[in-house]
């Protein structure tokens, strides 16, 4: 079967920092935490957790207030992701010169519009009302998001959101890179967004104790993934979106081109809906090594799952060493949700973005407050301050779902 | 406030169009309002108003329209 090599052309992301993409990594290489302790008015009990809030987002500024208007707060950070990527790759908001009816977008999401139905619970039980807003089913359903991308851009061809836990959004731009590399499309935005702080999705992440506790403090360093003392995970909203390209589509409009994505794994563990096991993800990265055509040794960084979990990290760092060997103590490794946090459906794609970033750049962000490594993750290259200039050609990027999903993306350089 | 002051309000507020655009002969459709938009704008009406709209009257067409049917509904016994 003939395969269409595939083009990262378009990268966007809605920052917590604030600023753009090149302001995000240059504080991911700083080693710069964006958690920061999120508190609510909520009843009954108040929430303060360490969490990463995109503060500085305006909706109605980024999208327009009709449009924004039509959208939850997760497809409004997708849309505007989606537009940043776009716009980015040099192609036009509008479809006047480009058949687009057969370019599509897969978007991950692992809560969709849950906001919009918690308000509906709210105005329903808390303040008595009867009815709800005719809104409430186009904005709290899980394809709003890429539905709404698609009318934007006039993309015709499919338009889908997977919904796969913490590897929503790897899966989304796997599934989209297999489209193009199948020849089915040309062009696919992919990406991921999600919205955790839901009252009630932060209560019920509360309950599982797999989330880290912090004051204001200490929220900053609450998220230690891979170190001996690590407290949990930390949540955070986001959205990342990148726009990937059959090469010789690419080439011919002329377009700046990121990096390449040459494979994509998964697979399910088929044994408990929570504890990873390590043959599942050792299988998945073996998946993504020969989907690339790629061997172990020529790995140059791995972008971690790396949630910070007492359970997770272990078997990630297992999984690793199993597949990298030898060489597993001179593989560099790091953790960014360490400072951006765990997006939980919009991860993935913004891990994407950093290993694409890191390749591109030619530098290594750090898992933040790793001082000391767990005994049970030792055996790698803990990445635990910025490298620069490092000569890199391929990279991966994990994630690891509850549910048992895993799914593995394997970049190259362009620049190699 | 009237029927009339509450549609600009409302179209001011999600679509910023101008006051002085939403006069009783004009389009809803060509102010910017779709369908989703008119049941937003109906469910508006109840909520302040007090009122309940029934199902079957149709959609209306014009600024000019809702205003009737506002109407008819505000003056009728409840």
């Amino acid at each position: 079967m003939a395969r269409s090599r595939v083009a990262i052309t378009g990268l966007g992301l809605v920052s917590p920092y604030g600023a753009g993409l090149d302001d995000f990594f240059t504080r991911l290489l700083a080693g710069e935490s964006a958690v920061e302790l999120l508190e609510t008015a909520d009843e009954p009990r108040p929430l303060s957790i360490p969490f990463v809030r995109c503060a500085g987002f305006d909706p109605d500024a980024a999208l327009g207030k009709p449009l924004a208007g039509m959208m939850d707060r997760f497809a409004q950070l997708a849309m505007t992701a989606a537009f940043a990527a776009w716009d980015d790759a040099g192609l036009a908001r509008a479809a006047d010169d480009d058949d687009r009816e057969g370019w599509g977008v897969c978007w991950g999401t692992a809560l969709g519009g849950t906001l919009a139905y918690e308000r509906g619970y709210r105005e329903l039980w808390q303040q008595g009302r009867e009815r709800l807003s005719p809104l409430t089913v186009v904005l709290g359903m899980n394809n709003a998001a890429n539905s709404q991308v698609s009318i934007q851009f006039g993309l015709g061809g499919p338009s889908m959101s997977y919904t796969v836990a913490c590897a929503s959004s790897a899966i989304a731009i796997g599934e989209a890179f297999r489209r193009i590399r199948g020849g089915e499309a040309e062009v696919m935005v992919a990406g991921g967004s999600d919205v955790p702080q839901a009252y009630a999705v932060a209560r019920a992440w509360e309950a599982l104790r797999v989330m880290a506790h912090a004051d204001r403090a200490s929220a900053a360093s609450a998220c230690r993934p891979f170190s001996a003392d690590r407290r949990g995970l930390v949540l955070g909203e986001g959205a990342a979106a990148l726009v990937l390209e059959d090469w010789e589509h690419a080439l011919a409009r002329g377009a700046r081109i990121h990096g390449e994505i040459v494979g994509y794994g998964t697979n399910c563990d088929h044994s408990h809906l929570v504890r990873p096991d390590v043959s599942g993800q050792i299988k998945a990265i073996r998946m993504t090594l020969e989907d690339a055509g790629l061997a172990a040794e020529e790995i140059d960084y791995v972008n971690a799952h790396g949630t910070a979990t007492a359970e997770g990290d272990p078997v990630e760092a297992a999984a690793l060493k199993s597949v990298f060997g030898m060489r597993a103590v001179q593989l560099p490794v790091s953790a960014t949700k360490s400072m951006h946090g765990h997006q939980l459906g919009a991860a993935g794609a913004i891990e994407a973005i950093v290993t694409v970033l890191a390749l591109r750049k030619r530098a290594i962000p750090p898992t933040a407050n790793l001082d000391r490594v767990d005994p049970a993750c030792t055996g790698l290259d803990h990445v635990t301050v910025a490298r620069h200039r490092v000569p890199m050609r391929a990279a991966l990027s994990n994630s690891f779902a509850f549910g048992g999903s895993n799914a593995v993306l394997a970049f190259l350089s362009v620049m190699h | 406030m009237d029927a009339l002051g509450l549609i600009r309000e409302f179209l001011g507020e999600r679509l910023s169009v101008e006051p002085d655009r939403v006069v009783p002969e004009a389009e809803l459709a060509r102010l910017g309002v779709d369908s989703l938009m008119l049941l937003e704008l109906m469910f508006k009406f109840e909520d302040r108003f007090g009122l309940e709209i029934p199902s079957n009257r149709g959609s209306p067409r014009t600024v000019g329209e809702v205003v009737t049917l506002i109407g008819g509904l505000r003056g009728a016994p409840r």
